[in-house]
């Protein structure tokens, strides 16, 4: 009999606790300064710590943290179906910006930027075409023609490499870009294209990555481009192979996305970057000074959005006249003296 | 007397997780109190919440009941991840063949059906396919004796890997860079329950699928306990060798009761591809199969049990958002361990129930 009422009293506790809760939880979250500003980002899958695009995109919120009165909330859904709820999540709060990162949350979010038309959206690499979502586009072709351009002037065997990741048109994009930069320099020089695969695990084999770099070095290229995450490291891999001689290497690789210069010292001739840091702290600019705006928002060689990487690792890879005439081009690029080809657009 | 103690333990598994979950993020460095209001009053509040609990719970309430229905008749039904891919796949496939889908001037259907055809079709074809699926290791277990926890295992790799083939080379709209099939046909979609019950806002994702879930815990618990079948299937989980001596055709429930668990499994393609997403998205699943045994341990196999454990964790996956986004410090991952905690604690469940014995039983003699 003591059981029994134990064993209910133990029930009618809980329940009542748990009917409680809902009703204090609105004043736990006042810590929150109201007069602040309120971001929210929203990963990929991959999460923050991918050390290429999601971390990008959160270096580039942490600085605007930093400089300006913002509160800065972040979610890692680490599975497909909690992204909705994590945008919701936010505008139901409402966020004054929620930015989503990758081009896989653009249907997501078009959904949720509907419902909510008070808050301002962002997705990056992604097209919406609502009034109060920023579509950040970048125009990775012009930064691809530079480096074509350098890589193209820099070969020795007039064969050059390219090895992209899935086998879409946004890696089209950079292929044809780097393609017509290199056909600039030298219109005989041969580009021998590769992609990785088809599905998303083309992101992450290094393996297949050196293989295809092998390849292509087997049939005489010397520097290759790599547009493909994860596997383009196995190029890496594949150039350090053929070791250097009186100090300089035989093969070179160019990097991707963020500056990875440094990730093979000597081996890596340049890399052609994607400033997502750049273009989400400006973003989060823009909302404090009170001039966000939707729409298109695309980031070319004249927003500081793409470009090619200089430091201490590579300025003895590329000589003083390449560099010359690359600048030369991107002045050219920025006026609209020489337009590169957008293999995104039909 | 006996239903309430059958709750008491697993309530006590919950009470004691949350407790060690608490001391968790007192060490991370935030207030457990404030992140436990954060996370039960983000689940429960209306109408979102709520919502979307019911919303993930759905899923797991199917492949809960499917792995209570497997360890009823003595077998664990791991399998039940590949179970649902391929069953998702199936409903979206026979959906777009069926359902008029044209992408870009491709026409990918053979023919147009209306709703009323369409919808209990797909739903019928996602059943069976998952059944077959299931039925695939059962057969082997019961023909050949080799155990069905490694074969169904197995069968995930291919059933995932399958489907993402097709899927890949196949049903894929040209130039789309997400790994999904073209959209099914409108006819083919199942009403959100905000589209037919006032109050609750279109917005949410919660659809006729939870209804289903409802009724699938009802026809289950009819099914094992009411018919002839379910005696049969019982009884050959208790003891085989009994069983058997009995009249009971064992090999034959055996496989029964796979191809029962796989159709189960085999819904959550109804909500997800007919109800969510209206289309098959690789890797749609959070793991729905994994954490079905462990609903269905939390829920001790009985369909009410598999009902609230499912509920609670749709709770902690719908409050594990809001406790990764509005804290300072803890993640997602706590909702993770809680999760591990809780399965831990109900598997001590003889270690309480001894104790807890002892202790009635102490102040019955001092009485």
């Amino acid at each position: 009999m003591r059981f029994r009422s134990l064993a209910t009293l133990a029930l009618l506790c809980l329940l009542v606790s748990v009917l409680l809760t809902p009703a204090c939880t609105t004043q736990s979250r006042e810590r929150d300064d109201k007069s602040k500003l309120h971001v929210g980002i929203v990963f990929d899958i991959g999460g923050k710590d991918d050390r290429s695009f999601n971390a990008a995109a959160w270096q580039g919120v942490k600085r605007a943290e930093k400089d300006f009165p913002i509160v800065l909330r972040d979610v890692e859904p680490g599975n497909p179906t909690s992204i909705e709820p994590a945008m919701r999540a936010f505008a139901e709060r409402g966020y004054n910006l929620v930015i989503g990162v990758g081009f896989a949350q653009s249907p997501i979010m078009e959904r949720v930027a509907k419902d909510y038309p008070n808050v301002n959206f962002a997705i990056i690499d992604g097209v919406i075409d609502l009034p109060n979502v920023a579509s950040l586009v970048f125009m990775e072709h012009q930064g691809s023609y530079l480096v074509g351009m350098i890589a193209a002037r820099t070969s020795k065997t007039g064969v050059l490499g390219f090895i992209g990741g899935m086998d879409i048109p946004l890696i089209h994009r950079f292929a044809v870009g780097y393609t017509e930069g290199a056909k600039a320099v030298n219109p005989n020089i041969q580009v021998i294209q590769n992609y990785v695969g088809v599905t998303d695990a083309a992101w992450n084999n290094p393996g297949k990555g050196k293989e295809l770099a092998l390849a292509q070095i087997s049939k005489g290229a010397d520097i290759i481009f790599t547009a493909a995450g994860n596997s383009g490291l196995g190029a890496f891999d594949a150039v350090e192979q053929y070791g250097k001689q009186n100090g300089r290497a035989q093969r070179f690789v160019i990097g991707v996305d963020s500056n990875q210069n440094g990730v093979k010292p000597g081996f890596v001739l340049t890399s052609m970057v994607k400033r997502v840091d750049n273009v989400v702290y400006q973003l989060v600019q823009e909302l404090v000074a009170g001039r966000f705006t939707g729409g298109f928002h695309v980031y070319g060689l004249k927003e500081d959005g793409v470009g090619y990487a200089m430091d201490q690792f590579n300025q003895e890879l590329i000589s003083p006249d390449t560099l010359k005439q690359v600048e030369e081009a991107k002045q050219k690029i920025i006026n609209g003296e020489i337009q590169v080809t957008d293999a995104m657009k039909k | 007397m006996k239903h309430l103690s059958e709750l008491l333990f697993p309530l006590i598994a919950v009470i004691a997780a949350f407790i060690v979950g608490g001391i968790f993020v007192l060490i991370i460095g935030d207030d457990p109190i404030l992140t436990y209001q954060l996370l039960i009053g983000s689940a429960l509040s209306w109408p979102d919440g709520i919502g979307y609990t019911l919303f993930y719970a759905t899923p797991l309430i199917f492949t809960g009941l499917a792995v209570a229905v497997a360890f009823r008749c003595g077998l664990l039904n791991i399998g039940t991840e590949g179970q649902l891919y391929v069953a998702a796949f199936a409903a979206a496939w026979i959906s777009i063949k069926l359902g008029g889908t044209v992408v870009g001037g491709v026409n990918y259907s053979w023919a147009s059906l209306p709703a009323l055809a369409l919808v209990p079709i797909a739903c019928l074809v996602a059943i069976l396919m998952g059944a077959f699926w299931a039925a695939i290791p059962g057969y082997l277990k019961a023909r050949f004796g080799s155990h069905e926890v490694i074969n169904t295992i197995m069968m995930n790799f291919i059933g995932i890997a399958l489907v993402s083939y097709f899927t890949q080379y196949y049903y894929k709209t040209p130039g789309d860079p997400i790994m999904e099939t073209a959209e099914i046909g409108v006819a083919a979609h199942i009403p959100r329950l905000g589209s037919f019950i006032p109050g609750i806002p279109t917005r949410l994702p919660l659809n006729v699928a939870f209804l289903l879930a409802i009724l699938a815990c009802v026809l289950v618990y009819i099914f094992l306990w009411k018919t002839k079948w379910g005696y049969e299937i019982r009884a050959t989980g208790a003891n085989p060798s009994a069983a058997e001596y009995g009249g009971i055709a064992v090999r034959k429930q055996i496989v029964l009761a796979m191809a029962v668990s796989g159709g189960l499994a085999g819904m959550v393609g109804i909500n997800e591809v007919l109800g969510y997403r209206y289309r098959y998205y690789e890797g749609f699943s959070a793991s729905y199969g994994f954490t079905g045994i462990a609903v269905a341990l939390l829920g001790r196999n009985h369909p009410v049990g598999v009902f609230l454990a499912a509920l609670l964790f749709g709770m902690l996956n719908r409050g594990g958002i809001f406790v990764d986004a509005f804290t300072d410090h803890v993640s997602k991952d706590l909702v993770e361990v809680l999760q591990a905690v809780v399965i831990l604690f109900v598997a001590c469940e003889a270690f309480f129930r001894g104790s807890f014995n002892r202790f009635s039983l102490l102040r019955r003699s001092k009485v």
